[in-house]
Order: structure tokens, then C-alpha cells, then sequence
């Protein structure tokens, strides 16, 4: 396959990302809070494709999150700064292609945009904040950034490989 | 000569005959009827007639219900309050399920083609889950009740304490009371309010598990849903008020 060809197939794997969420695979979830599919697509090919792809493919990432999430909060911003983040990083080739590294950019990534989905709940929401500070916060937070961090080294690594780097054949 | 009966042996059976009888006459039956219980033991109900029993009961049950309902939904009409009734029901499946995460919803396979508006109730095997948020022509997205920020008018139907009970994220939705002292206590029952104009009267949601008077000026407690969405398939969707 062509280095385009492959990306465009990429890009349309980002639909599954919905569809994932959707499913909601109880075996691949914590307390029920299920890996973030948006954040493990976005790794890669912000890592691959520099900040602004990976910022716009934030974006949009974000519009079909919000289309399939109810209530007020957003992920956009979020997916945004994670792309514009994460294609910065890509630019130092040394961290990219180790699992190691990939599985933590995960976690922290998405450590932080369940913080900045926590956080719009806390201003926005029409609930008292007292009621929110409590220990289910955290541990969705947690649960979610845990299980995107477990899957990334396998999934990010396999479709970096398949994707983005040139094979050894050809 | 004149007792020479008492000597012949066919008296004394006879009279041992009479005093069986007697005895079984003033024993209303001892032996004779358990006597038929040994003998009639292959024939006794079985479990197949106890299920027409128990089918019996539950007929007779709906239909009580069923005429009570009717009779509540006359009375309703004369006092001017709201009324719904239970032939606009449709059942649905549930296509996705999340009830765990920071957007707690299920997703219905009937949408606006079926009739199904936002604001609807949704009603599961135990009571109310949650509400039609949004509706796409086949689909439709159910906001559940313990999701964060999601508000419903209940009360406690004994003790007409009056609450509103509040999504927090967590299993258990609390329940703010609107008087400071509230009479209520774990275990007691709560539904949705009768003076509610959103949502019909009288659906089941929880059980109380723990409540807290402390917690002045507004005393709280915490709600142990009667429904829960990790199990259920099937829902039944009924058109708001």
C-alpha cells in the first residue's frame, strides 16, 4: 500500500471511534468506564501527522463524541489540545515508536481531558459542587486514563506500525 | 340364658365395629380420611395445577389493577389533574449502554418514526430509569436518573414527604427534601410526585438506603434505584406528560 492510500484508510478508521464508544465493551472496561477510543486514535496520528492534523483531527474527534454524549459537558477542547500536545511530542523522534511512551502519553492524556470533562461538570452543571467533589469523579477519571493507558502500547504501536511507518519490503 | 349373646363371638366383633365407628364419627374422620390421603396420593395436584393457581392469581391481580387504574385515572379527571394512560407504551431494546462514565445513557432502537419524543419516560423491569433526551428517526437517547445534573420531583407516598432527587454520578442518586425536617427513614418507598406536570404520577423509582438529618439547612438522603440499567434489555417508553 501506497503512504497515502494507507493514511486515507486511517482516516477512516476514526469512525470507528463512535461506534466503540457506543459499544462500550464490558470486558474492556473498568467499574464501567470503558477505554477512551477517541484519545487512542488521535495518539498515533498526531504523533505521525505534526500539531495542526492532529489539532483538527481533535476537532473533529470532538464533534462526533459530543453528537453521541448527552449533557453539557464537551470533549472538544480537550481532543484539541491533546492533538496540538501530542503532534508537538511527535516532532522528537526518539519517544514515538516505544510502547512504553505511548502507553504513558495515553494516560496522561487522558488523565487530563477526563479532568477537563470534571472540571465542565463542576462549572456548568446545574448541581452543587459539594455533591461533586466525591470519590466517583476520581475513579472515572481514573478507570478511563488506566484502560486507555493499558490498550495504547498495543493498539497505537500496531496501528503505527501498519499505518505510519514505511515497511522494510518495500 | 338371656346374655348368652355375650358369649358368641360374632357380638363382640360387632360391637368392636360400632365402637370404631364411634371413635372415627367423633374423630371427624381420623382414619378414614387420611386413609384416603394414602390412597388418593398418586392423584393429588401436582405443580401443573398449582401454576393454574398461581396464573389465576396474577389474572386476578391485573385485572384489579387494571380496573384500579381506571378507576384512579376517573377520579384524576375529576379533580383536574394529569392524566396518562397506559395504552401509549412502546417497548424498546436497549442498542448501547453506558451507565458508568461521566455521560450516563442508554441508547433505545425506536426513535421519532415510532412516535417517541424527547421527554418521555422510560420505564424498566422495577420502575424509571432515566428520561428521552434526544431522538434521531430510529434511535433514541435515554438520560439516566443517576447521571450528574439530572433533576426529578419525587415523593414518599406514605408520609407525602416531598423531594427532589438529584443524579450524582455514583449508583445512588440523592434525594433533597424540601422541608427541614423530614419524616422519612431507610426503606421507605418513593415515586414520582403526583403534582409533577413532566412526568406521569405514581411510577416506582427507589428505595431509601441512608439518610442523613444533619445536613442542615437541607437534609438529604441517598436512593437505592428500584430499576437498574446494567441488566435490563428491553425498556418500556411512555409518553410524558
Amino acid at each position: 500500500m501506497r503512504k497515502n492510500q494507507k493514511k486515507s484508510f486511517y482516516q477512516v478508521l476514526a469512525l470507528l471511534v463512535p461506534f466503540l464508544t457506543l459499544i462500550n465493551p464490558p470486558y474492556l472496561s473498568l467499574l464501567g468506564v470503558g477505554p477512551r477510543w477517541a484519545e487512542l486514535w488521535l495518539l498515533p496520528w498526531a504523533l505521525y501527522q505534526g500539531p495542526i492534523a492532529g489539532m483538527f483531527a481533535g476537532f473533529c474527534l470532538g464533534m462526533m463524541g459530543d453528537a453521541i454524549n448527552l449533557g453539557i459537558n464537551t470533549q472538544l477542547p480537550a481532543l484539541m489540545l491533546l492533538g496540538y500536545f501530542w503532534g508537538c511530542l511527535g516532532q522528537k523522534k526518539e519517544y514515538i515508536d516505544k510502547p512504553f511512551s505511548l502507553g504513558l502519553f495515553a494516560l496522561f492524556g487522558s488523565f487530563l481531558s477526563g479532568l477537563l470533562v470534571w472540571f465542565q461538570e463542576i462549572v456548568f452543571g446545574n448541581i452543587n459542587d459539594f455533591v461533586l467533589f466525591n470519590k466517583w469523579a476520581f475513579q472515572t477519571i481514573l478507570a478511563g486514563s488506566v484502560m486507555t493507558g493499558f490498550l495504547a502500547p498495543f493498539l497505537c504501536q500496531l496501528c503505527i506500525r501498519t499505518f505510519f511507518q514505511r515497511n522494510s519490503r518495500n | 340364658m338371656f346374655f348368652r349373646w355375650i358369649y358368641q363371638k360374632r357380638f363382640w366383633s360387632l360391637l368392636g365395629l360400632t365402637l370404631g365407628l364411634v371413635l372415627v364419627r367423633f374423630s371427624k374422620g381420623a382414619v378414614l380420611v387420611d386413609s384416603f390421603a394414602v390412597i388418593s396420593r398418586p392423584f393429588w395436584p401436582g405443580t401443573a395445577q398449582r401454576e393454574w393457581i398461581v396464573n389465576g392469581i396474577d389474572t386476578e391481580q391485573k385485572i384489579r389493577l387494571d380496573l384500579l387504574e381506571k378507576d384512579n385515572q376517573r377520579l384524576r379527571r375529576l379533580l383536574d389533574l394529569k392524566v396518562t394512560s397506559a395504552d401509549d407504551v412502546t417497548s424498546a431494546a436497549v442498542i448501547s449502554r453506558r451507565s458508568r462514565d461521566f455521560w450516563q445513557q442508554l441508547v433505545l432502537n425506536k426513535g421519532s418514526t415510532n412516535g417517541i419524543s424527547s421527554g418521555d419516560v422510560v420505564l424498566g423491569p422495577g420502575g424509571l430509569l432515566g428520561f428521552i433526551e434526544t431522538v434521531t428517526p430510529t434511535t433514541s437517547k435515554v438520560r439516566l436518573l443517576t447521571a450528574p445534573g439530572t433533576n426529578l420531583a419525587v415523593w414518599i407516598e406514605q408520609k407525602k414527604v416531598h423531594g427532589v432527587l438529584t443524579g450524582i454520578g455514583t449508583h445512588r442518586p440523592q434525594l433533597n427534601f424540601l422541608e427541614k425536617t423530614p419524616q422519612a427513614k431507610a426503606g421507605d418507598v418513593i415515586s414520582t410526585s403526583p403534582a409533577s406536570t413532566v412526568l406521569p404520577p405514581n411510577l416506582p423509582v427507589g428505595v431509601i438506603q441512608y439518610v442523613n438529618l444533619k445536613n442542615l439547612p437541607s437534609p438529604y438522603a441517598l436512593v437505592q434505584l428500584t430499576a437498574s440499567p446494567e441488566a435490563i434489555d428491553w425498556v418500556q417508553i411512555r409518553k410524558g406528560l
